[in-house]
């Protein structure tokens, strides 16, 4: 017997229906929310996307007052007078603490979102101006644009990126491990981008929270932690497999080896979350998402290679076992 | 023994030469940290270049080149990506709407002359004197104290214009600047001696307007029209705020690493987080030296790589730990520790290579900076987390029982009390087991 020191902590193949519901739980709200976005919005897509994939231009101002969410109508009501279609406004609030050493004075940026503005439109002197009449020196501080060609391009190419990823990953540990092992990996994976897009998709509809391009970049750093998280609990299935595979049985390999690796898991995970925290209480405004989406990746990623992949790897053995039987 | 205190010397050389290039090199920090604009243009074709060739592109990165050094600004770069796009970074600049316009400009001059539509109405018809017969452009103030633009031909174009002026001798010439029209002086007599001025017609011209026209001319006209299609620019402030605030965020995720390692495990604890010091200084000091320009995105790349060095040596750790509870002396119980654990770190960090390969092959700019500073992290942290930690395990701990089980974070009647480890012969001789 494989004796860890301890009781196991987690059973996983006892209560497999138990992570098999759990698992549902966690995602269906976000696949709700998903269909229910593709249904409704104008664009149908299952998330709120931003001008990186749409197309569009965002003008960031700074201010040095504090804006409540009251000011987001009253700019709304002030550009759409001026002429502006469909201004999105959004206010995001600085928690400047450490102004002295930066030397900025801005504790708000209002962030406006048109449509693309062309190189000869004159529509940011008309934010601009219109801004100025409202508030006291707004500072023009960042614009980002992308033309509507271009998000295409990219929304394209981050799904190109992602399908390659997958299949990467999988012929990697088709090669190191064994094809199914790298199938419930990329189910596990596939389990962790469903839960984060959809609490983006629901932070979409009741926050109005957007994906951009760095979202896709989190999303692949989400894949690559969540394997990598998986196959420390494969690898010590495998190694488990060589010396005990005569003494016990799967199910029982596979209990021993997540109760062995259970502290690494929940360790490892913590060190990351504890970096990502910092990232998202200190770090810039602008990282904040990209940092969100990270954070819920990790966590659902360190649940996943416990109780989901680990779950299917023996209840894939087990019906392999039943039909050699029969 | 010998080759530990080797290595340790060897460890010890690579930290000082990465301290000294972190104080010799200089960082260079990406556009969204510094403020600055990075624009993608696209090329458009025209009726008479129906096909953008990467010829037309040379030449428009030339043009564009031309322009973007007459900012007068540092360190600009003009980069072809794909087969019709151009890459633009000014850092540093501070009125970046004239910038945008006078780069967008397409600069092209031309001469006209009267003609007849099909349908009789009057209109201007080419000539063929365009901007490119221009030698160079001046400003000066005619007779009457107006601005005006001076233009000189080469000789090729001396002639053109000299051939053109005598045929049109009573006539209009209209001189159009990227489709507008500037002025339409009536001809007098063929000039001679290739030189020429342009009015801004009745209004006159501003002094910014002509003096803009005269570098646009210097600078040469773009061979096709270009679009922006994707435009990222940040301001100064908004850069030096994401700086401090990322240092701070960097420096507290670090420290709460570092804490939660020495509670957690003790003196191993403490040794990964020398370890980890050692990592940031080697990855620093690399990031100068290749040198990776360090952008926000690339920033939350290092934190996260961090966390991901981190676990290398909490896997090993707790390997050791479980070798050591099956009562293992601490030469064997590190030895196998660092063994059993190699094969997830690397299969781990290989996945990891993999997806940042294809995010940096396939990825924007922003995700390329991410990319890459992750992979160079992974790499390194193999070498600090495995090589630097378990010297300075051997060192520390050197060989025999282990008489204080507190220094790993065990309980003295854990000891013993674990599983069988089963080996092979060639494990045991690998590992050190003297049976």
């Amino acid at each position: 017997m494989i004796n860890t020191g301890r009781k196991h902590l987690v059973h996983i193949v006892k209560f497999r229906w138990w992570w098999m519901a759990l698992t549902c739980i966690l995602l269906v709200p976000g696949i709700i929310a998903m269909i229910y976005s593709s249904v409704t919005y104008s664009n149908h897509a299952p998330m709120k996307v931003g001008i990186d994939y749409t197309g569009g231009t965002i003008l960031q101002y700074g201010l040095e007052q504090k804006l409540e969410n009251s000011d987001v109508a009253k700019t709304r009501q002030t550009l759409e007078k001026a002429g502006i279609e469909n201004p999105y406004i959004q206010i995001l609030n600085v928690n400047n603490t450490q102004q002295k050493n930066t030397k900025s004075n801005i504790n708000s940026i209002i962030s406006i979102r048109t449509k693309f503005i062309d190189k000869d439109s004159n529509t940011t002197d008309v934010i601009t101006e219109q801004l100025q009449k409202d508030y006291t020196n707004p500072e023009l501080i960042s614009v980002s644009s992308v033309g509507p060609t271009m998000g295409k391009e990219l929304f394209k190419n981050s799904l190109i990126a992602v399908t390659l990823a997958f299949l990467g990953i999988v012929a990697y540990l088709s090669f190191r491990f064994r094809f199914d092992y790298a199938l419930a990996a990329i189910l596990g994976v596939l389990h962790d981008v469903i839960f984060v897009c959809g609490v983006f998709s629901i932070l979409g509809l009741l926050y109005n929270v957007q994906i951009d391009g760095l979202f896709i970049t989190a999303i692949l750093t989400v894949i690559g932690f969540s394997v990598h998280d998986t196959i420390v609990v494969f690898d010590r299935i495998r190694e488990n497999l060589r010396y005990y595979s005569k003494k016990m049985s799967f199910g029982e390999i596979v209990d021993a080896s997540v109760n062995q690796t259970l502290t690494r898991s929940i360790n490892t995970s913590l060190t990351t979350l504890i970096t990502l925290l910092a990232l998202y209480f200190f770090g810039g405004v602008t990282t904040k998402d990209f940092v969100l989406a990270m954070i819920l990746g990790i966590a659902i990623g360190t649940y996943s290679s416990i109780f989901f992949c680990s779950m299917l790897v023996d209840f894939w053995n087990d019906k392999k076992q039943v039909k050699a039987v029969v | 023994m010998k080759n530990k205190i080797l290595m340790f010397w060897f460890i010890v050389a690579v930290v000082i030469v990465s301290t000294i290039l972190i104080f010799v090199k200089p960082t260079k920090l990406g556009l969204d940290l510094v403020g600055g604009s990075r624009l993608v243009l696209e090329a458009e074709t025209t009726d008479t270049i129906a096909k953008i060739t990467p010829d037309v592109m040379s030449r428009l990165q030339f043009a564009i080149e031309q322009r973007v050094n007459k900012l007068g600004v540092a360190e600009t770069v003009v980069q072809q990506v794909g087969d019709k796009r151009l890459l633009i970074e000014i850092p540093n600049v501070t009125d970046l709407k004239e910038a945008k316009a006078f780069i967008g400009e397409t600069a092209q001059l031309e001469f006209k002359k009267e003609g007849k539509a099909s349908d009789g109405s009057p209109i201007w018809v080419s000539t063929g004197l365009t901007g490119r017969d221009l030698a160079k452009s001046t400003l000066s103030t005619d007779a009457t104290g107006q601005w005006v633009v001076s233009l000189e031909f080469n000789s090729e174009g001396a002639k053109k214009f000299a051939d053109l002026t005598k045929a049109l001798v009573g006539q209009q010439m209209a001189i159009f600047f990227d489709g507008e029209l500037q002025s339409a002086p009536r001809v007098n007599e063929a000039i001679y001696g290739g030189k020429a001025q342009i009015s801004g017609g009745e209004s006159g011209f501003a002094y910014d307007e002509a003096e803009r026209m005269v570098n646009l001319l210097n600078a040469g006209a773009l061979p096709v029209p270009a679009k922006i299609v994707e435009e990222n620019t940040v301001g100064p402030t908004l850069g030096a705020d994401s700086i401090a605030k990322s240092k701070k965020a960097g420096i507290i995720g670090l420290s709460a690493v570092m804490i939660f390692m020495i509670v957690f495990y003790h003196v191993p604890g403490l040794i990964a987080d020398i370890a980890l010091i050692i990592y940031s200084i080697i990855l620093f000091a690399l990031f100068k030296t290749i040198p990776v320009t360090l952008t926000l995105a690339g920033i939350a790349g290092f934190i996260l790589s961090i966390g991901m060095a981190v676990d290398a040596n909490i896997l090993i750790f707790e390997r050791t730990k479980e070798e050591l509870r099956a009562g293992r002396n601490l030469f064997t119980a590190i030895n196998s520790g660092f063994d059993r654990a190699f094969t997830s770190i690397f299969d781990s960090n290989m996945t990891t290579i993999i997806t940042c390969t294809i995010l940096y092959l396939l990825g924007t700019s922003v995700v390329k900076g991410f990319a890459l500073t992750l992979v160079i992290g992974v790499l390194v942290s193999m070498f600090s987390a495995i090589t630097v930690t378990k010297n300075f395990m051997h060192l520390i701990f050197g060989t025999g029982e282990l008489k204080h089980p507190a220094l790993f974070g065990l309980r003295k009647d854990e000891i013993g009390q674990s599983y069988e480890a089963t080996e092979t012969k060639r494990e045991k001789a690998r590992f050190g087991i003297l049976d």
